[in-house]
């Protein structure tokens, strides 16, 4: 622990820590380029130069690559270092254009901001300037690299840190180019963080292209709504439009970057089709009517037909407020507790992550950290991709990667992939003599800080249970052995927190007749549950279907009752993430028909009204707060939550943006899914697996994802493919539980023997993720049915 | 062989050479450190390296085209576009410069007609700019392939190239 004297200032800083570091605790910011604390220093800007008058080397030095020392003595603002960074700056700047007026990176610019601060402001350079013709890199990113000022932050970003392969750094001297080799989008699915790494406008938001000054677009802290991970996302929105996302910092979780699905997958806040208005069965109604309506008649029914004739049912993608109220809605109501997620095998897993894990959860950080990381029935790229980047950086610090899984796994990073079915993951991790079981038990105690990470979708809560023997089995006293559950969607362990231990299915209380009025907060079973068509069927046996959504679902055409809420970025909430995390989000904007929209491409209609056209959609916690006739505002409905149920952080220490906490342990829940089906001979192993892009429903409604949603195919070990007679590239038949579907044949050796693969998304909705295990027949065909 | 013949579909590497690469790349824990070996290769035969001998040495070495493009345009001896046949690498560092190299790259300008950057109409010549050679005692000096020349006189210039004609004719 060095103590410094900075600008006459003294500092104690941790070991290893840099001179800039020092300053930054000191609150003296040293301009800088190159340096960024995810991917440490370089020295390449030469701008972060100060004077070091007593340390093991003196003179002009980088602060970004001088290690604090004890009793070293630096200044920042003396003649040398200022002359030296105004050079700098004027040097860095020979090159650079002076279109900032029309650059979209203008007023969050760093390079502005620099040149500024070294006090750099007259051109004396009349020479040429450097030029380069730019590559097309696809429709999310845009390239302008006249503007570079080689500080390699996007290189070290995408390819280094992100382990992007076709992104690279070309030439030399003053040619130096940033790009791909050939023209093309760029393939990584991370590559928007070029954006957000840029200290200037080479690479920019092509979505966001020309739509907003920085200074007059709305941001706040959020949460990212697309996987469980829970990674910090900054949204910007304008005019009521949802115009960008950027990566917010949370060093817990996602770090500084985010994916593109989190990063791109932001405009199902905007969609055409969005509905606005509360209609009841095709009627526009205020809200404050739409909501008596919907009271008077859940009064009725119950009244009328007992506590069963109302079903409420909450989701992992509404907030952890909007689940309570309505738990409390259904109490003040006299009906049956709700149902907080319409997918029980999900339910179930959740729960087992967030009582029976509880105390052995490790955050995304610990992933990073870990010396071994092993995967069971996980495909991080499509159910968790931010977990991708912190397996790589784990191996490059030379963990080792182990996966099981019946998907071939791609991960930016070298991995020990053993292609595994379903049936033999779950065999393996209760078996005693299986190699591959006793090799990982090896590997595990001998490792320091050893991170088991367990797909709730394909290991079941059965799984997941069997994943914390291991984990148990593998903690000894100098270190446990820790599990990084991953989920189905943003808030399902915080759905699971508040869920009662018994739950009985959707679909059963649907088939009992006895439910008349069916309430759908945030969810679409249709599209997020398995047997989708057997839950249309059952809600024949329903008179009244009521949904609140801020997505247009199929579930909400055909709602007797449609209630408009607000997406995750129009409100405050709060999600647990799939360690635990619970962590707040803020309102980015007001929800209200875009202008863009409104004005079709002109000025939009000159019609003096009093409130936005489109406006109506409120929070579902505050629409629930109304049924409930409670005008508390959030923090008394927080206050009130965390008291009703202590496992919750106090609310008010935490904020949004924040590092956030997780929620307190709990006693085991051991829930049992029952036995596991018998395999019928001659049949496949099923497995569904989410797409990587358009899965999760508010990545189905984003337009801009749309250029990355995969064409359906069903995968097979091509062993399996010649044993059925079934050529690659062929039409194929596939035979499921829940129907039939004509799909085209791929073979891929890294699929695990005796399984069909099938990506759940946009072009395939009809299988959902995370089922009970099923088995399908594949045959050569098409069948019309 | 089969194999080998179809991922240099354009005949940039003899079949031995081809062959030798391949199983050179196979002991190498690192295979990249044979990058340059592999371009200069290519470029010994064809001339220059066109965008198949870029994914011929990934190819061959098992790593990806950007990886090999950014070593090609990082020397400025490893040609990505085509030059003449015998490319005239001309010193401008100090030494050379103070011994007249200025006025013998104007002559080897005025010799041949094109500036810097630029190849003879017959494709026998191109003029580059070098920085240091590595051959102060022979200032000014040039090189063209592996060879080096100096010191050159403004005289010399019209020999050389003439010399060079003459091999490329015979």
């Amino acid at each position: 622990m060095p103590t410094l004297t900075i600008d006459n200032q003294q500092v104690t800083v941790t070991d290893g820590s840099t001179v800039l570091d020092a300053a930054e605790q000191l609150g003296i910011i040293i301009p800088h380029f190159c340096y960024h604390k995810a991917l440490g220093p370089v020295g390449s800007c030469r701008m972060c130069a100060v004077t070091v008058h007593e340390g093991t080397f003196k003179g002009l030095k980088m602060s970004c690559l001088v290690k604090a020392e004890e009793g070293m003595v630096v200044t920042t603002d003396d003649q040398q270092s200022v002359e030296f960074r105004a050079r700098v700056g004027e040097w860095l700047m020979l090159n650079h254009p002076h279109d900032c007026p029309v650059c979209d990176e203008g007023g969050e610019c760093q390079l502005q901001e620099m040149t500024i601060a070294s006090g750099h402001g007259i051109r004396r350079y009349g020479g040429k300037k450097r030029t380069h013709n730019n590559q097309q890199l696809g429709s999310f990113v845009a390239q302008e690299m006249n503007r570079c000022i080689q500080c390699y932050r996007c290189v070290r970003t995408y390819k280094d840190y992100c382990g992007g392969s076709d992104f690279g750094v070309m030439g030399s001297r003053n040619r130096v180019f940033f790009g791909r080799y050939k023209e093309g989008p760029l393939e990584s699915d991370f590559s928007g963080n070029i954006i957000d790494a840029c200290p200037t406008g080479v690479f920019t938001d092509k979505t966001y292209r020309f739509k907003s000054r920085y200074w007059d677009l709305q941001e706040a802290p959020s949460v990212c709504p697309h996987c469980s991970l829970g990674c910090a996302t900054i949204p910007g929105g304008r005019y009521g439009e949802l115009q960008r996302v950027r990566s917010g910092v949370n060093e817990k979780v996602n770090g500084f970057f985010i994916c593109d699905r989190g990063r791109f997958g932001s405009s199902y806040v905007n969609h055409p089709d969005r509905r606005r208005q509360v209609r009841s069965d095709g009627q526009p109604l205020t809200v404050g009517d739409g909501l008596s309506k919907l009271d008077a008649q859940a009064r009725e029914l119950i009244e009328e037909h007992g506590p069963e004739a109302v079903l409420l049912l909450g989701s992992n993608r509404a907030s952890l407020e909007t689940n309570w109220l309505l738990q409390r809605w259904a109490a003040e109501l006299g009906c049956r507790a709700p149902l907080l997620s319409a997918h029980l095998q999900r339910h179930q897993a959740a729960q087992v992550a967030a009582f029976d894990l509880s105390d052995r959860l490790a955050s995304l950080e610990k992933v990073r950290q870990s010396d071994l990381v092993v995967l069971f029935g996980v495909d991080p790229l499509a159910e968790a991709p931010m977990l991708a980047v912190a397996l790589r950086q784990a191996a490059r610090n030379g963990a080792l990667i182990m996966v099981y899984d019946p998907r071939p796994i791609e991960l930016p990073c070298e991995v020990d992939h053993q292609p595994t079915s379903p049936a033999q993951l779950l065999a393996m991790l209760v078996s005693d003599c299986e190699p591959e079981i006793v090799r990982i038990r090896e590997m595990l105690s001998e490792a320091e800080m050893p991170v088991l990470v367990a797909g709730g979708d394909l290991l079941g809560a059965e799984g997941l249970l069997r994943v914390k023997q291991l984990a148990v089995e593998q903690s000894n006293e100098k270190r446990p052995c820790l599990i990084h559950p991953i989920l189905g969607g943003p808030n399902s362990f915080g759905s699971a927190v508040l869920s009662l231990p018994e739950q009985d299915d959707l679909l059963t209380r649907l088939e009992s007749g006895r439910t008349k009025m069916l309430i759908c907060v945030e969810t679409d079973p249709l599209l997020e549950a398995p047997e989708g068509e057997r839950f249309g069927t059952a809600l024949s046996h329903v008179d009244n279907l009521v949904v609140f959504d801020y997505l247009p679902t199929p579930l909400s055409v055909h709602a007797n009752l449609f209630i408009p809420s607000t997406a995750p970025a129009e409100s405050a909430g709060s999600f647990i993430n799939n360690e635990g995390r619970q962590q707040l989000f803020a309102p980015v904007t007001n929800p209200r028909l875009p202008i863009a929209e409104t004005g079709a491409g002109n000025h939009p209609p000159r019609e003096f009204l009093s409130t936005a056209p489109g406006s109506d959609p409120q929070p579902a916690w505050q629409l629930l707060q109304q049924l409930l006739g409670d005008m508390g505002d959030l923090e008394t409905v927080r206050q009130q939550m965390a008291t009703a149920v202590p496992r919750l952080v106090d609310f008010t220490n935490l904020q949004p943006g924040g590092v956030c906490c997780r929620v307190t342990d709990a006693d085991e829940r051991s829930l049992y899914a029952g036995d596991l089906p018998e395999q019928p001979e001659g049949s496949l192993q099923l497995v569904v697996t989410p797409a990587r892009y358009g899965s999760d429903l508010p990545s189905r409604f984003s337009a801009k994802l749309t250029p990355r949603f995969a064409p359906a195919v069903l995968q097979m070990n091509p062993k399996d493919a010649a044993a059925l007679k079934l050529a690659a590239g062929s039409k194929v038949s596939l035979d499921t539980e829940v129907g039939s579907f004509n799909l085209i044949l791929n073979c891929n050796k890294d699929v695990a023997a005796g399984c069909a693969l099938v990506e759940n998304g946009a072009a395939f909705p009809h299988l959902v993720p995370g089922g009970l295990p099923s088995f399908c027949q594949v045959s050569a065909g098409v069948r019309d049915d | 062989m089969a194999q080998e013949e179809k991922i240099d579909q354009i005949g940039l590497l003899e079949e031995e050479e081809l062959a030798a690469f391949i199983d050179h790349a196979c002991e190498l824990e690192h295979p990249r450190e044979m990058v340059i070996d592999v371009l200069r290769a290519i470029q010994k035969n064809h001339g220059w390296v066109p965008d198949e001998g870029v994914e011929l040495t990934a190819t061959i070495l098992g790593i990806t085209p950007i990886e090999v493009e950014e070593v090609a345009t990082f020397y400025d001896k490893i040609f990505r576009r085509q030059v003449g046949r015998f490319p005239i690498h001309i010193c401008d560092s100090i030494c050379c410069w103070s011994n007249g190299g200025e006025e013998l790259a104007e002559q080897f300008q005025k010799t041949l007609g094109i500036t810097f950057g630029e190849t003879t109409k017959d494709g026998l010549f191109t003029l580059l700019p070098s920085c240091c050679l590595g051959v102060c005692g022979q200032a000014p000096a040039v090189m063209i392939h592996q060879k080096l020349y100096g010191p050159l006189q403004l005289d010399d210039v019209d020999e050389l190239i003439n010399r060079l004609r003459r091999e490329a004719s015979a």
